[in-house]
């Protein structure tokens, strides 16, 4: 172990550690104590998970980025070690202050190293690692209070309690549906979700845990591995549109949570609005493709127009059906019943375009297409119903005198029912 | 998301329910007024018209049951409906009256949370509440999803009614 090199994970993160030792002021001295114990502790934190005998404030202050560095060295290439190096040095004042714990302060670093981080080394979330190592102080806090049932909400807490608290610093901490106060959970949302001082992750946290928040119980495991890769993948990359929109089609798999995307207002209320309106524009949608000679209209109050004028004209065919089937019932018997019931069943209804082809275009020519089509009919039945043809003149004459203004002026109560 | 909800209520089985029950009810009306055909008036030309008509709707909300808001509004107006139609003839204004106290109760049965439409599609949202029955209980939201299947089950209606007029017309 020499101070330039250590072991051969230090080859990367040996000078940018030494640049961010040179950085802090504190520990421009502490530079060689460093290289010594960093490879212990990489080698700790990456396979047995020893304490190491590092002393606080070498390792809080610059420290870090040598664990940050070595732990990306496993995954990353050394572009992410400059901007962890940043993100240490904006966190330093608020490190520093929580360095109350001195010796106990490793220690406890330690374990919760150990204990939480097992499972998510396992699913390689390094990054996870090394920001929730930023937290340290909230986990101090944490491993003290030491009730917190799942070791993942220790983190995720950890996260949102910092993130709250502390916008700069790393936003790497697993979101994750559970949250230890529910009642701020409202908060968090509306906090969390505009991270604008975090630098390189800001735009990640946005939506790289768009998928992930306020996940349910059951799922929180398995989101949380998914950001994960994702996190990987586009750990230092701005945040594209695609991603937004990847991460903008998560939240509307479950509909009840959603997260603010980006560029967007945070307001509670203006997310449940969104959601609405989203809901919304999906049913206008639908009914656009019902409504036939719809496709063109972008509106929702020529829409309405247009359905409102389609289910107009849908009861005024059944009122002039109707109509035409009571001047027909006389004619109808129990055998017949049974073999247009399997007509009907075979028949597409293709086949009964006399009056009306719903295709026709404009809503507002249906009514006349019946009124055109059901009427001829009418006398043609005279022929074929000799019988009855004494009521069927009556009730032919009863229609033509109702006439047009009275049918559709009988519309409207009569639709009532 | 519609198709999974429509797929008990798909096309060939809406229809063939609605064209049972519907033809069912038609020979119902039929027996019920053996003597229509010799003494037609205007008037019992009219009931029967709407007979035929409530039928229509009353067998297309059974067909459909009670899943949709629309079919049991419509089946809670016909079971009520002997009133409202008793008062209608020849008093509209207080028929009107009592619908709209009879209206006023079934929102009450069955009120969900209405909430002010922000939206500035207000005043048709109101028409299309009045066209869809039930729709006045609703929200716009759930008003649409209402109107997409009422519409749907209207354009079965109407086809099976046709064909059922032009078999009988033939």
């Amino acid at each position: 172990m020499n101070n330039s090199g250590g072991s051969g994970g230090d080859d990367m993160g040996f000078p940018d550690g030494g640049n961010s030792a040179a950085n802090c002021p504190s520990s421009g001295m502490i530079a060689n104590s460093i290289s010594e114990e960093v490879p212990m502790m990489a080698m700790s934190s990456m396979s047995t998970l020893e304490r190491p005998p590092i002393s606080v404030d070498p390792f809080f202050t610059s420290g870090w980025d040598t664990l940050a560095s070595l732990s990306h060295n496993e995954n990353y290439g050394s572009s992410s070690l400059v901007s962890h190096g940043n993100f240490v040095g904006s966190s330093y004042p608020v490190l520093m202050d929580n360095q109350g714990f001195g010796r106990n302060g490793s220690t406890q670093l330690a374990q919760c190293l150990s204990d939480p981080r097992l499972q998510y080394i396992g699913s390689g979330s390094i990054s996870e690692m090394v920001g929730g190592s930023f937290g340290l102080p909230e986990l101090n806090h944490l491993a003290n209070h030491g009730s917190l049932p799942n070791s993942a909400s220790n983190i995720n807490s950890s996260g949102c309690e910092r993130n709250s608290e502390k916008g700069a610093q790393s936003c790497e901490c697993q979101n994750s549906g559970e949250e230890p106060d529910g009642s701020s959970a409202g908060d968090r949302r509306r906090k969390r979700s505009p991270d604008p001082s975090s630098q390189y992750c800001s735009n990640k946290n946005n939506e790289g845990d768009n998928s992930d928040v306020l996940r349910l119980q059951n799922e929180k495991k398995q989101k949380i591995e998914q950001p994960e890769s994702a996190d990987f993948s586009k750990h230092n990359t701005k945040q594209s549109k695609d991603d937004s929109s990847n991460d903008g089609e998560a939240p509307k798999e479950d509909y009840i949570h959603m997260r603010a995307r980006r560029g967007q207002a945070t307001n509670s209320h203006s997310l449940a609005e969104r959601v609405r309106r989203e809901k919304i524009s999906e049913r206008m949608r639908m009914l656009q493709e019902l409504v036939p000679g719809c496709n063109k209209i972008t509106g929702k109050a020529v829409m309405l127009d247009e359905i409102i004028n389609y289910v107009q004209s849908l009861q005024q065919q059944v009122e002039f059906l109707s109509m035409k089937l009571s001047t027909l019932i006389p004619g109808m018997s129990i055998d017949l019943e049974k073999a247009l019931s399997k007509e009907a069943h075979s028949r597409g209804g293709g086949a009964t375009n006399l009056a009306l082809n719903p295709g026709m275009g404009l809503p507002h020519l249906y009514a006349q297409g019946v009124l055109k089509g059901t009427l001829p009919i009418m006398p043609s039945t005279d022929q074929y119903r000799p019988l009855s043809q004494a009521s069927l003149d009556g009730e032919l004459q009863a229609l033509y005198n109702m006439g047009f203004d009275s049918i559709s002026g009988r519309m409207k109560p009569e639709q009532r029912m | 998301m519609k198709n999974p909800q429509r797929s008990p209520t798909n096309p060939g089985s809406l229809r063939s329910r609605f064209t049972q029950v519907f033809l069912q009810s038609l020979l119902r009306i039929r027996k019920h007024n053996p003597t229509s055909s010799s003494s037609s008036s205007h008037g019992e030309f009219l009931k029967r018209c709407r007979r035929v008509k409530v039928a229509a709707y009353v067998s297309m909300a059974r067909a459909v049951g009670t899943r949709r808001a629309w079919s049991r509004a419509t089946l809670w107006r016909a079971r009520n409906g002997e009133r409202q139609r008793n008062l209608l003839y020849g008093r509209c204004s207080k028929s009107n009256s009592r619908e709209r106290s009879l209206g006023k109760r079934k929102r009450k049965k069955k009120k969900k949370k209405k909430r002010d439409n922000e939206e500035h599609s207000f005043g048709h949202a109101k028409k299309l509440q009045k066209l869809v029955p039930g729709g006045e209980a609703m929200d716009f939201c759930c008003l649409l999803d209402e109107t997409a299947h009422y519409i749907k089950c209207l354009i079965t209606q109407v086809k099976v009614m046709r064909s059922i007029a032009d078999f009988y017309s033939l």
